[in-house]
C-alpha cells in the first residue's frame, strides 16, 4: 500500500546528514512518497526497508519507453481511473503490424508509411508511433531479415513478435540496441525471454490470459531483473479485455499488485472490429497496441479519437495569442476576434478557409476557455480586448477600427466600443454561419 | 479502491414502445437502464446487454449530410420507406424521427407532422424517438400533435432543455411518453433539468439524460467525460442523475474530416467518424446511441456485442 510522507519520516534514520542530497530527513520522506526520490540514496537503511520502501514510493504504474531518439514513446505512469480525475498522460502508442512471410517490397512500403504519413490537426501531427514485426514464418532467418528491411528504412521504434527465443534473438541482432518491446514472455518461454531482454536492455511483454495468470509470470519475470514490463491480459473478446485492464489499472492504482504495475497492450487486429478494439484501448488503458496498415480514411479518427482521449481536461489546446491572416488579407479586409481556445479557432478557420474568404483574426488570451466559457467567467472582457487591440498593433494591419465580435460574446458589445472607441459588430454565435455573415454585413459596414 | 468497486445506487429503469399487450401496435418493448456497475463490467447487469442503436432519419432532408443522403437516395423523400427500410434493411433497434421540416422558416403544418408521425408508426413496428421543433414558438402545437399521434405507444419525445421543457412534458404526460433531457456538457446542469422536470411532474421513469455529444475532434471529450461522469454519480447514489442515457453526436457527418475527404475515401472516412463518437459514447454508458448513416448501424452493433460478449460465442441481445 502507498505511505505518507510521515509514515516513511518514521521509517528513516533522522540523522539530517544530507547524504542523499536533500537538507533533511523530512525532505526526503515527502520526495519518497511522491515518488521523486530513491530509497537506495540513503546509505543508513538496511535492505528489508530499502524493499519496502521501493515497493511503497515506486509510481503506480511504471514507466516503460519503446525505441530509441525523436520517434521513441513512453507509455505508463498512469494516476487516475478516469480522465475527468485528472488526466490521462501517456497517449498509447500505435503500431502497424508486418509478417516475415510478406514480401521485401511489402514491409518496405508499410514502413514507409510509418515514416512519412503525418495527420495535422489542431496544431498537432498526429502519426502512428511505429511497427510490429511478427515472426510468422517460424524461421529466425525470415524474421531477422524482415526486421533489416524495416531497419534500413527509418528509425522508428519497432515490436517483435514471436513465440520462438531462437526467432527472437535473431531480430535482437538486428536492432536489439534500439529498445524494441520483446513479445512476449510466456509460461512456457519465459527463461530465454527474460535472458534477451536483459541482455539487450530491452521492454518485454507479458502474455497470460486474466489478471491472475499476468500478475504470477510478470512477478517471475521481474524477480529474474526484467525491469521494463508490459503487459498483455490475451483477451478473447472486446469485453473480456475492458474487464482485465480495468481491474488492472485499479488493482496497479491501489498498489495492492504491484506485479500489475505496468503498461497495458493491446493486439487490435480482430478481424472486422479493429476500429472498435483501438477505440476501447484509446479508452480504456492500453498503452501498446498493434493494427493492422489501415486506410487513412479510417486510422485518422483513431488517431484524432486518442488526441481528444489525453488532452488534459483541465488544460484545453491552446493557442498563442496574437493576430492570424486567413487567406491573402489586405487593409479593409474584415476583423473576428475570437478566443486563444485552439478547438474555436480551427473549427472558425475550417469554415472562413472553405468559404475562400481573406480575414485577419484577434485571437485574445482566455486561456484557453471557448467563447461562451470565457465571457460567462470575465476572462473575455472589454478591458483586455482594449489591450490585445494595443499590444498586437491591430490597426497598422487592419487599416481600419471595426471589430467583429463573436456571437456569444454579444453583452460585450456596448462595454467594448466605449472602452476601445472601436467599431463593433456582433456575429453569429455558430462558427458555420459567419462567412455567410461577412458576406452580408462587412461590405455595408462603415470602415469596412 | 479494490477489485470491484462499492457502488450504491442504480440506474433507472425506463420502458419504450408499448407492444399490443400494453396498448400500443409495437412488436417490441425496451427497458433500458437498470446498470449496476460501469458499463460492461461484470456487476452491471443481466449478461450481454448491449446499448440500443437508433437510426435517425427526418421528414424533410434539405439541411441533412449528403453522405446520407447519397446512400438513401429517393427513401430521403418518403419518410415511411425510410423508416421501414431502417428497421428491415438496415437492423436498427429503435427509429428516430427527427422532424426537421419546422426547422425551416415557412409556415408549419400540424396536421402534415401528425400525418408523418401516422405514416411512420405504421411503416415500422420498431419503438420511435420522435424529434420535435427547434423553435420554441412552435413547440406547444407541435409536441401536442406528435404525442396525440403516438398516443399510448410510448414514444421518446425529445427535446426538453432548461428553458424550454413545459410543452414536451405536458405531450409525454398527457399521452404516456418519455422525454429526452438535454443539457450542455455539463453534470450540474444535467441533474438541473430533471430535478425542474420531476417538479412538475414528469415521473423518473419517463425520463432519459442527452448530455450532448459534440463531434469527434470537435469536443467530443467533453461528452464522453460528462456520460462517465453521470454514470459514476448515479452509481454513488445520486438519484437525480440515475437515469438511462442517450447519445447523438450529429455534426459527425458534415465535418471537415469528412467533407474535404477525396470522394473515394468520403464514405468511409464519414462511417468511421461517427463510429468513432458512436462506439466511445457505448464505453461510457449510453443506453441508446444515434446514428445517421444507415451503414453505421451494422458496424456498431457488431462492436458493441463483441464488448458485451465476456466470451467467444456467448451472443449480445439488445436492450431488454
Amino acid at each position: 500500500m502507498a505511505l505518507k510522507a510521515l509514515d516513511i519520516y518514521k521509517l528513516l534514520p533522522k540523522k539530517n546528514c544530507k547524504e542523499c542530497g536533500f537538507p533533511t530527513c523530512l525532505t526526503f520522506a515527502m520526495k519518497l512518497a511522491s515518488g521523486k526520490a530513491d530509497a537506495e540514496t540513503c546509505p543508513y537503511l538496511d535492505e528489508a526497508t530499502k524493499q519496502l520502501l521501493k515497493g511503497a514510493t515506486r509510481p503506480p504504474i511504471l514507466r516503460v519507453k519503446i525505441g530509441v531518439g525523436e520517434r521513441s514513446f513512453a507509455v505508463g505512469e498512469e494516476i487516475v481511473l478516469f480522465r475527468h480525475d485528472k488526466s490521462f498522460v501517456h497517449p498509447p502508442g500505435i503500431l502497424f503490424l508486418v509478417s516475415d512471410r510478406q514480401t521485401t517490397d511489402e514491409i518496405r512500403r508499410v514502413a514507409t508509411r510509418v515514416k512519412d504519413e503525418v495527420f495535422p490537426r489542431v496544431g498537432e501531427l498526429l502519426r502512428v508511433n511505429g511497427i510490429a514485426i511478427r515472426n510468422d514464418s517460424g524461421s529466425p532467418e525470415a524474421f531477422g531479415k524482415a526486421v533489416r528491411v524495416v531497419e534500413e528504412t527509418a528509425e522508428f521504434p519497432e515490436m517483435l513478435i514471436a513465440g520462438s527465443p531462437a526467432s527472437m534473438e535473431a531480430a535482437l541482432a538486428e536492432c536489439g540496441n534500439y529498445r524494441p518491446l520483446i513479445h512476449a514472455a510466456t509460461a512456457e518461454n519465459h527463461g530465454a525471454m527474460c535472458s534477451l531482454a536483459k541482455r539487450y536492455g530491452a521492454p518485454l511483454a507479458v502474455r497470460a490470459r486474466g489478471a491472475d495468470a499476468l500478475r504470477n509470470l510478470a512477478g517471475t519475470c521481474a524477480a529474474a531483473g526484467v525491469q521494463d514490463l508490459v503487459l498483455d491480459p490475451f483477451p478473447e473478446t472486446l469485453g473480456e479485455f475492458l474487464i482485465t485492464s480495468t481491474l488492472i489499472r485499479r488493482l496497479a492504482l491501489a498498489r495492492s499488485a504491484p506485479e500489475l504495475g505496468y503498461p497495458v497492450y493491446l493486439d487490435a487486429t480482430a478481424p472486422g472490429l479493429e476500429e472498435a478494439a483501438l477505440s476501447l484501448g484509446i479508452l480504456k488503458y492500453a498503452a501498446v497496441m498493434v493494427t493492422t496498415p489501415r486506410n487513412p480514411a479510417s486510422l485518422l479518427p483513431s488517431l484524432t479519437l486518442r488526441q481528444n482521449i489525453y488532452t488534459d481536461p483541465q488544460k484545453p489546446i491552446q493557442m498563442t495569442p496574437g493576430i492570424y491572416r486567413v487567406g491573402n488579407p489586405t487593409r479593409g479586409d474584415p476583423l473576428l476576434l475570437t478566443v486563444n481556445f485552439s478547438l474555436t479557432y480551427f473549427t472558425l478557420l475550417g469554415y472562413l478557409e472553405s468559404s475562400r474568404i481573406s480575414c485577419f483574426l484577434l485571437l485574445v488570451d482566455t486561456e484557453g476557455f471557448s467563447v461562451l466559457t470565457a465571457v460567462a467567467s470575465g476572462k473575455l472582457n472589454e478591458n483586455m480586448i482594449r489591450d490585445s487591440l494595443q499590444r498586437f498593433g491591430v490597426e497598422a494591419e487592419t487599416g481600419h477600427r471595426t471589430l467583429v465580435l463573436p456571437g456569444y460574446a454579444a453583452p460585450l458589445s456596448g462595454r467594448v466600443e466605449e472602452a476601445t472607441g472601436w467599431k463593433v459588430l456582433v456575429g453569429p454565435r455558430d462558427a458555420a454561419e459567419v462567412p455567410e455573415f461577412l458576406e452580408q454585413s462587412w461590405k455595408k459596414a462603415p470602415g469596412g | 479502491m479494490a477489485e470491484q468497486e462499492e457502488w450504491t445506487g442504480t440506474i433507472g429503469r425506463v420502458l419504450l414502445g408499448a407492444t399490443r399487450g400494453d396498448g400500443g401496435t409495437r412488436s417490441v418493448q425496451y427497458c433500458i437502464g437498470g446498470s449496476r456497475d460501469l458499463p460492461f463490467l461484470p456487476g452491471e447487469a443481466p449478461c450481454g446487454k448491449r446499448p440500443l442503436i437508433a437510426l435517425e432519419i427526418c421528414d424533410d432532408p434539405v439541411l441533412w449530410p449528403p453522405v446520407v443522403r447519397e446512400q438513401v437516395g429517393d427513401l430521403a423523400g418518403d419518410t415511411a420507406a425510410w423508416a421501414r427500410e431502417a428497421e428491415k434493411t438496415y437492423g436498427a433497434d429503435l427509429v428516430r424521427l427527427h422532424l426537421t421540416s419546422t426547422h425551416r422558416r415557412q409556415t408549419p403544418d400540424p396536421d402534415g407532422m401528425k400525418k408523418t408521425v401516422e405514416s411512420v408508426l405504421a411503416a415500422t413496428t420498431l419503438p420511435l424517438i420522435i424529434e420535435g421543433s427547434s423553435d420554441p414558438a412552435l413547440d406547444s402545437e407541435v409536441f401536442q400533435r406528435c404525442g396525440e399521434a403516438g398516443a399510448g405507444e410510448r414514444l421518446l419525445l425529445g427535446t426538453a432543455e432548461a428553458d424550454r421543457y413545459r410543452s414536451i412534458a405536458a405531450a409525454a404526460l398527457a399521452y404516456g411518453h418519455a422525454v429526452i433531457a438535454q443539457s450542455p456538457i455539463d453534470i450540474n446542469l444535467a441533474k438541473q433539468l430533471n430535478i425542474l422536470l420531476r417538479e412538475i411532474g414528469v415521473p423518473v421513469d419517463r425520463i432519459v439524460i442527452d448530455p450532448y455529444t459534440g463531434a469527434l475532434g470537435y469536443g467530443f471529450e467533453y461528452s464522453y467525460s460528462v456520460m462517465e461522469r453521470i454514470r459514476y454519480a448515479a452509481l454513488k447514489g445520486d438519484t437525480d442523475l440515475a437515469m438511462p442515457v442517450i447519445s447523438a453526436a450529429p455534426d459527425s457527418l458534415t465535418v471537415r474530416e469528412v467533407r474535404d475527404a477525396a470522394p473515394a475515401d468520403r464514405q468511409e472516412r464519414a462511417l468511421s467518424w461517427e463510429f468513432h463518437a458512436a462506439f466511445p459514447a457505448a464505453v461510457a454508458g449510453a443506453d441508446i446511441v444515434c446514428v445517421r448513416h444507415p451503414l453505421s448501424v451494422k458496424r456498431l452493433r457488431d462492436a458493441c456485442s463483441a464488448l458485451a460478449a465476456r466470451q467467444k460465442g456467448t451472443p449480445a441481445q439488445g436492450g431488454g
